[in-house]
């Protein structure tokens, strides 16, 4: 397999969660719902995850639900605030995943005016725009992500919170990127809801929570069921649920660790990058995730540098492994005024616990061959 | 443990684990990644798409990812009808659809949809002909189960799939208890939409899946937006585990269904003949004849529910669907077939599984039998022993368990000695306190009851108080017997129970 180096993608699943995973796997089964012995010891389970997922972004127990990932948690955040109000307006920045804007989007038929949120060639929000849009009529909800999964470009959600509720709406945050990278305190960031996805931070695929602020009217999306107090229909998926509260109590012990661990790794990265003549880095001035860049090479298409990487031996990505494979430039990066022809050339290496310096070293020996030849 | 409640969730295969975990381990790529790591991921998710499909007589590409059966409801029931268009849409369905079903269609039914209800006849089933009569010209989909969840009764579905095509009407079927334990052949029975969970047939819970057709063409408006994937009808990053698991449960299902589902239908009668030999006042909740291998669903007159599922210990059977026991209602689906909520209330689910054993199947009919035994002379009926229930499986407080699971007063004495009764306005509960005296003294005492372990504890515990107690010292409250047994808010009306019948043994006294 070749070297990993798309973290946010998805990450590999730390043998610590799996060990703790494994019982709900082969050893005691029921159904969490369940009244008896075994329902029982699920439950008991369950709620011990919700405590440790709560805690790594400070937020209460009872204010996270559980979701099937990321994607749903947007999807509920979204729809679940704007499904029994008559429609007003609905904001979402222009740089959010798929998740965050198709489903706003969605809304669409529904009558809701969907606008996005400017931002400027950092990826940042365009602050003044934003204030004059909220004040142009009224807003429901305003959803902006923490962390840009493309650039790693970390957004001011305290100074946006304290604005959006100005002007009387909710801010959702997608923190599916940010969490477990950096501090991530929903209480202090303001925010009233939060999306997180256990995949991106070591634990399994399939399990996600959205955190919730006990004032928001919420309404489910998958009907059926008393689970997550009526707001979430479904079977719990026990043995993901009690991986995904590991994985996040071992991201926030390991937090500083981490973060350390791949800032050593992107530095001379980033070093080595700024020598090659062409080279861009997006939302380089910035605050960003300690493990992540993307980059352009001037006159290189980022489909064709990603199969000669392959090639090569590295697996990197261009974007949202969600919209791999349409060829379409980054949103993100058109969002930030980029041309296309330079958003197509992008990159995005996102570094991990398992990566090593020579790794980096190799990479960068990769992608001088390129221009060179 | 005995676990008899398969139709909840069921183990893990071993074999399925195993497939599982090279996907939790080295090979974590994102099934929607380019590079050789999403590759991978990606082979083995449509390797498991053609596992699923296989066990149906369906296309891989007919396969629609969802996180579970809850998910799969909800996005046919909804995508189908919002992708029509609500305005004066009309659909049918019945009262004992899964509650992801019911509560799918009361929502869309709130904005404005039409909905026929449809009510099972007395054994549970929907025919084919009460939902062509439903049929009205704005009919756009008909969502019916195959095998009912609580009862294992087998709808018509076969037959009315080509019905419901001829007429151009889309249907879906939720299949969650019927795959894997019926055959199904979607190639031949021409359902339009089919649900499926992967953790009721030993594979992983947390996923499942969508049947839908492509010819002709099901249409739906996806229900999570974001990223495309799973050709835009359901977004998300696909867990590859579990979708290998599912996969791999499939294909094991479908290579034992023959053999397994004559071994349980074989162990099910078992049970049904064992418990209806030794106990009289059985109901069977259910078809006798049209019903999945494996579940058995009983009502025991003359118990209380709550008390007889206590008296099980880790006897591991259900009272109604696992998604709503939280609720502590009645099962609404038992209510349709027409049960009374007592009897409705006193209702066990037994469901067998692939590690089912003949041994424990004779062990959990000896527990229920003992425990109805029990339960019914407790109440004043029958002359079996009292059985002291093993194990406080369910969290009783320590004093109303030690009372209730060790029933030493529970009796009738001899004529001449004092009665006093006292009861719910429902009837739900019953007390009957019972005291021999000598002089003013009562020197034994006894009571009989009908209601849950808290109202048998108050019991249990009243009798042995009132012993060498004379009249004049008879006081005692709720309260006081509240604080004696921990009896939480929620079950206030026991120790109100045990006021009365005291204030009423007090005054029998006197009058005496």
């Amino acid at each position: 397999m070749p070297t990993y180096l798309d973290h946010n993608a998805t990450t590999r699943v730390d043998p610590r969660v799996l060990e703790a995973m494994l019982p709900y796997l082969s050893g005691p089964y029921g159904n969490a719902s369940s009244l008896h012995r075994y329902g029982r010891a699920a439950r008991d389970a369950v709620e011990q995850a919700r405590a440790q997922v709560a805690q790594l972004i400070n937020a209460q127990p009872g204010e996270i639900l559980w979701t099937s990932g990321g994607t749903e948690s947007n999807n509920l955040a979204l729809k679940g605030t704007t499904d029994r109000v008559a429609p007003t307006r609905l904001l979402y920045g222009v740089t959010e995943h798929p998740a965050v804007m198709e489903a706003a989007e969605s809304l669409k038929e529904r009558g809701w005016q969907v606008e996005p949120v400017a931002v400027n060639a950092d990826g940042l929000v365009d602050w003044p725009a934003f204030e004059r849009q909220l004040g142009a009529g009224p807003v429901r909800l305003v959803a902006l992500m923490r962390a840009n999964n493309e650039t790693g470009v970390i957004q001011d959600i305290g100074r946006a919170a304290a604005l959006v509720h100005a002007a009387g709406a909710w801010l959702h945050v997608d923190a599916v990127q940010a969490a477990g990278k950096i501090p991530v305190d929903f209480d202090a960031l303001q925010a009233d809801l939060m999306s997180l996805s256990s995949h991106k931070i070591y634990g399994p695929k399939g399990i996600g929570a959205l955190a919730v602020k006990s004032h928001v009217e919420l309404t489910p999306l998958h009907h059926g069921g008393a689970q997550e107090r009526g707001l979430r229909g479904g079977t719990e998926n026990v043995a993901s649920i009690v991986g995904f509260g590991v994985a996040a109590e071992l991201a926030l012990q390991e937090l500083e660790a981490r973060a350390h661990h791949v800032l050593a790794l992107r530095r001379p990265l980033e070093q080595g990058l700024r020598e090659i003549p062409g080279i861009r880095i997006f939302g380089e001035s910035a605050e960003r995730l300690p493990n992540t860049v993307q980059f352009a090479l001037a006159g290189y298409d980022g489909e064709a540098l990603l199969m000669q990487l392959d090639r090569k031996g590295f697996a990197v990505s261009s974007g949202s492994a969600c919209a791999s494979g349409l060829g379409e430039p980054s949103h993100v990066l058109i969002g930030m005024g980029l041309d296309r022809d330079t958003a197509k050339g992008a990159i995005r290496v996102s570094l991990g616990q398992d990566n090593k310096p020579a790794e980096i070293e190799q990479f960068l020996v990769a992608l001088r061959g390129f221009v060179s030849a | 443990m005995i676990y008899l409640d398969h139709a909840a969730t069921t183990p893990l295969d071993p074999a399925v684990l195993q497939a599982m975990l090279p996907w939790l381990q080295g090979r974590f790529g994102n099934p929607a990644s380019d590079h050789a790591w999403g590759q991978a991921a990606r082979a083995a998710v449509e390797r498991a798409r053609s596992q699923v499909a296989a066990l149906l007589g369906a296309q891989p590409e007919e396969i629609i990812w969802t996180s579970g059966a809850t998910e799969a409801n909800n996005l046919a029931i909804k995508g189908a009808l919002e992708f029509r268009g609500l305005r004066g849409a009309h659909m049918v369905t019945a009262r004992t659809e899964h509650k992801s079903v019911v509560d799918s269609v009361r929502q869309l039914e709130s904005q404005g949809l039409r909905v026929t209800w449809l009510k099972p006849d007395a054994q549970g089933l929907i025919t084919a002909e009460q939902v062509l009569a439903a049929l009205t010209p704005d009919t756009a989909l008909v969502s019916l189960m195959w095998v009912n969840n609580e009862t294992g009764g087998i709808n018509p579905v076969e037959a009315l799939a080509p019905l419901l095509r001829e007429r151009g009407i889309l249907f879906h079927v939720d299949a969650v208890q019927a795959a894997g334990k019926l055959p199904i052949d979607l190639s031949r029975t021409p359902a339009d939409l089919l649900s499926l969970s992967a953790h009721k047939l030993y594979g992983p819970q947390g996923i499942g899946a969508l049947f839908v057709r492509k010819r002709p063409r099901a249409r739906l408006s996806p229900q999570l937006h974001g990223g495309g994937h799973e050709q835009g009808m359901r977004s998300g990053t696909l867990p590859t585990h579990q979708i290998a698991g599912f996969g791999e449960a499939c294909r094991i299902a479908g290579e034992r269904m023959a053999e397994e589902g004559a071994r349980l239908s074989a162990l099910r009668d078992r049970l049904q003949q064992l418990l209806q030999a030794a106990l009289p006042g059985l109901h069977l909740n259910g078809h006798p004849q049209s019903r999945a291998p494996g579940i058995l669903n009983l009502s025991f007159e003359g118990v209380e529910g709550e008390s007889l599922r206590a008296s099980l210990g880790d006897l591991a059977v259900s009272s109604g669907s696992a998604c709503s026991s939280a609720t502590r209602e009645p099962s609404y689906v038992l209510r349709a077939l027409g049960r009374d909520d007592e009897l409705a209330g006193a209702s066990l689910r037994f469901s067998l599984g692939r590690g089912t054993t003949p041994a424990e199947v004779d062990q959990a009919a000896a527990r229920v039998i003992g425990a109805v035994g029990s339960l019914r002379r407790i109440a004043g009926s029958g002359t079996a022993a009292l059985v002291s229930p093993p194990l406080n499986a369910h969290g009783y407080a320590a004093p109303v368990w030690a009372a209730f699971s060790d029933p030493r007063h529970a009796a009738t004495l001899p004529e001449g000695a004092i009665a006093a009764s006292a009861g719910s306005p429902a009837g739900a509960l019953r007390l009957r306190l019972q005291a021999e005296l000598d002089g003013r003294r009562i020197v034994r005492a006894a009571w009989q009851a009908y209601g849950c372990p808290v109202t048998l504890a108050v019991g249990e515990w009243l009798a042995g108080w009132l012993e060498g107690r004379s009249a004049g010292e008879l006081q005692l409250s709720a309260a006081d017997l509240r604080a004696a047994l921990e009896i939480g808010d929620d079950k206030a009306q026991c120790a109100l129970l045990g006021e009365d019948a005291v204030l009423a043994l007090e005054r029998q006294m006197s009058l005496a």
